[in-house]
Formats: structure tokens, sequence, C-alpha cells
């Protein structure tokens, strides 16, 4: 069978994808929605008519544990990176040197 | 005034600074703004989120956002999608906008690099397994021994006593349909998995009474394994009692999704 993008038949599969998905970003660049900062998980609520599940706080719980797993991995980053930059330090030179 | 915001769709491995047209969202002039060997294809916009409470309003600005990925890929190439609404903004006055994604770019080089050589020739397949409970329930009350004995039992027994063994019949088919569904799940899912670069297991959705979801699966596909892909999920649609949703090709949305925090300096 082959795979098809009918936009009657695949909206949600699309709105699941735009909306909950695609490269995520965690930093002061952004733009904050009072209380709920990404703002496609608040559209797709209203979508999906599931205000319910907003007003109980679920995509929030949500929302803080993706930026919990942002804040991690960028503990980890900032680890890996760390002897760089003392090295660099030393010699005196550019830190953006990858090793 | 100069619009402080850009709206990111995406990033794509190209260095060319093009003109897409006012292909956007509410029309915008879509653009690229290129730094080493990536640019971000965006549209200028103020600082402020796209929100709407109307239904329509909102579908129409996911399919524009997923038709300027489309045309986007056709001029350069694999691209990294963003989620909906990603907006980047200068909080200084003296830093441009272009400059502020230009600087993220050179931040994320490293990541966009990784991701472009997973997701480069691959494209992303959402397939959904479903299976008809109606159909399954009465195959199994026909095939399954045990079941067949509470019914054999059954026939010589009252009404009322008919009654409380119906249910009980139904409670068997229930129990039975819910230990085949773990089989069915990991049979379909490596029949499916051996043909994806890469596969992600999404939560099953409640769609009705008639149509159970048994498996929703984002697949990372190579182009030259689509046609593999199709073979094995027709065999499966063509089982009877089953059906196969198969949807794509997209962005791979779902495997780039993990949050990324640009490194900045002020963190000690």
């Amino acid at each position: 069978m082959n795979p098809t993008r009918d936009t009657h038949a695949t909206l949600v599969d699309l709105l699941d994808r735009v909306l909950d998905k695609g490269l995520i970003l965690d930093a002061d660049l952004i733009i904050h929605v009072a209380g709920v900062p990404l703002l496609g998980v608040k559209l797709r609520a209203a979508l999906a008519g599931i205000e319910t599940m907003l007003k109980y706080g679920i995509w929030e719980d949500w929302d803080a544990a993706q930026r919990a797993i942002a804040a991690e991995e960028y503990r980890l980053k900032k680890m890996a990176r760390a002897p760089e930059k003392e090295l660099a330090a030393l010699c005196s030179n550019s830190t953006d040197t990858t090793l | 005034m100069e619009n402080k915001g850009r709206y990111i769709y995406g990033v794509a491995a190209s260095d060319r600074t093009v003109n897409l047209g006012p292909i956007g969202i509410g029309g915008s002039e879509v653009f690229t703004i290129p730094c080493g060997n990536f640019c971000a294809i965006v549209h200028s916009c103020p600082a402020e989120p796209y929100q709407s409470t109307d239904e329509n309003t909102v579908k129409q600005w996911v399919k524009t956002h997923q038709g300027v990925l489309d045309e986007a890929k056709k001029e350069l190439g694999t691209i990294v999608p963003m989620g909906f609404d990603t907006i980047l903004q200068s909080k200084d006055d003296a830093i441009s906008a272009d400059q502020v994604v230009k600087d993220w770019l050179k931040e994320e080089t490293e990541r966009l690099h990784s991701l472009m050589e997973k997701i480069s020739s691959r494209d992303e397949y959402g397939v959904q397994i479903f299976y008809v409970p109606r159909i399954i329930s009465k195959r199994i009350s026909e095939e399954n021994l045990d079941i067949q004995k509470i019914k054999d039992e059954m026939a010589s027994k009252s009404p009322g006593m008919a009654y409380l063994y119906k249910q009980r019949v139904e409670k068997a088919v229930r129990t039975e349909i819910e230990r085949l569904a773990g089989d069915w799940f990991k049979d379909f899912y490596a029949r499916v998995k051996c043909h994806c670069a890469d596969i992600v297991v999404e939560k099953t959705k409640r769609i009705g009474q008639d149509n159970v979801m048994l498996v929703n699966l984002s697949c990372l596909v190579a182009k030259e394994k689509v046609s593999h892909l199709g073979e094995e999920l027709e065999k499966i649609n063509n089982t009877e009692g089953f059906s196969v949703h198969f949807s794509g090709p997209w962005p791979p949305y779902s495997f780039v999704a993990k949050p990324v925090m640009p490194v900045k300096e002020e963190v000690k």
C-alpha cells in the first residue's frame, strides 16, 4: 500500500506532528506565553476540546517534564565542554573548538 | 517599524539566501537566513506568538507551516522541522532579529550536523494499525476451545442461566483479545521496525467502537525502503479484522523532537 498525505484523512497526523513535535527550543530567545510556554500544546488543547486537561495542569506537567529533560541535556553538554574551556583558557585560544 | 521576531519553520543544510515568496502564515514573505553551512527558513513577524481559539484558523496555520516546509524542501533539500509557533526574538535593540537567528544557528551547528546526518534521504511516516472488535470477537468465540465449551454448556441452560453464560462468554472473549493484543503488537512492531532507520512508539488513541487502535508508530524510513514497508503494511491490511493507516511522507518531526538548549555564556 502507498502512504497518503490527503488533507482530510491525515489532518490529525499533521496536527500531532506540527503542534507536539519538531525541534523544540528552550531559551531566552523564544517567546513565552504566560503559564504555558509551549503554545503549540495550548492550541492543540483548544483544537481537541480538552481544555479540561489544561485546566487540571496535565499539559503543564508535560511541559515541565520536557523542560527538565532539556535542562539535564544542557547540564551534560556544559560538563562535557568544561574541560575544553579550561584547556582553551590555558592555551588562550578560542573556546568553540570541538575535541 | 522593523519586526523583532522571526518565525522559524525549519533549518536546511544550505548556505543559500533564498526568497520563497509570500507563502508563509498570513501571507508572510518566507526567506532564508544563512549562517555557516545552514540556513533558517523564516518569516518576519512581531515578537508575539500566533494564537487563536478558532479551530479553522489554527488548522490553516498548521497546514501553511507544513506547506512552507514542503516548498523549502524542493528548493533546499533536507530540513530539520521546527514545531509550530517557534519564534526567536531580539531582546536587545543593538542586535537584529536576523543576527539572533544566526547566533542560534552557530551555537547549534554541531547538533544540527548530527540531526542532518540522521535524517538525510529519509522521511517520516505514520503507521497506525487497528483491529475491528466485532470481527475479532466473532473469530475468537468460534475458534477458542474454552469459550466453545462455555457455549456448549449454555445451550442446555434455562434462559436466565443462559444470560449469565453469555456474559461469561463475553468476558472470556475480552480477556482473550487483551492477551492476543500483546502478541499482535509485538508481531506488527517487529514487521514494521525492520524497514525503519528509527522508530517511535506513540500513544494509541480512542477513536470509536468499530475500530480500536492497536499500534501507533512514527517511522523514519529511507527512501528506497518505503515500498518494502508499504508491502508489509499491505499484508497486515489484508488480514481479516485488521486495517492500516499509512501517512506521509512527513518532515521528520518525531526524530528531532528532543529539546534543544543553546549554550549561553552566562550559565556558570
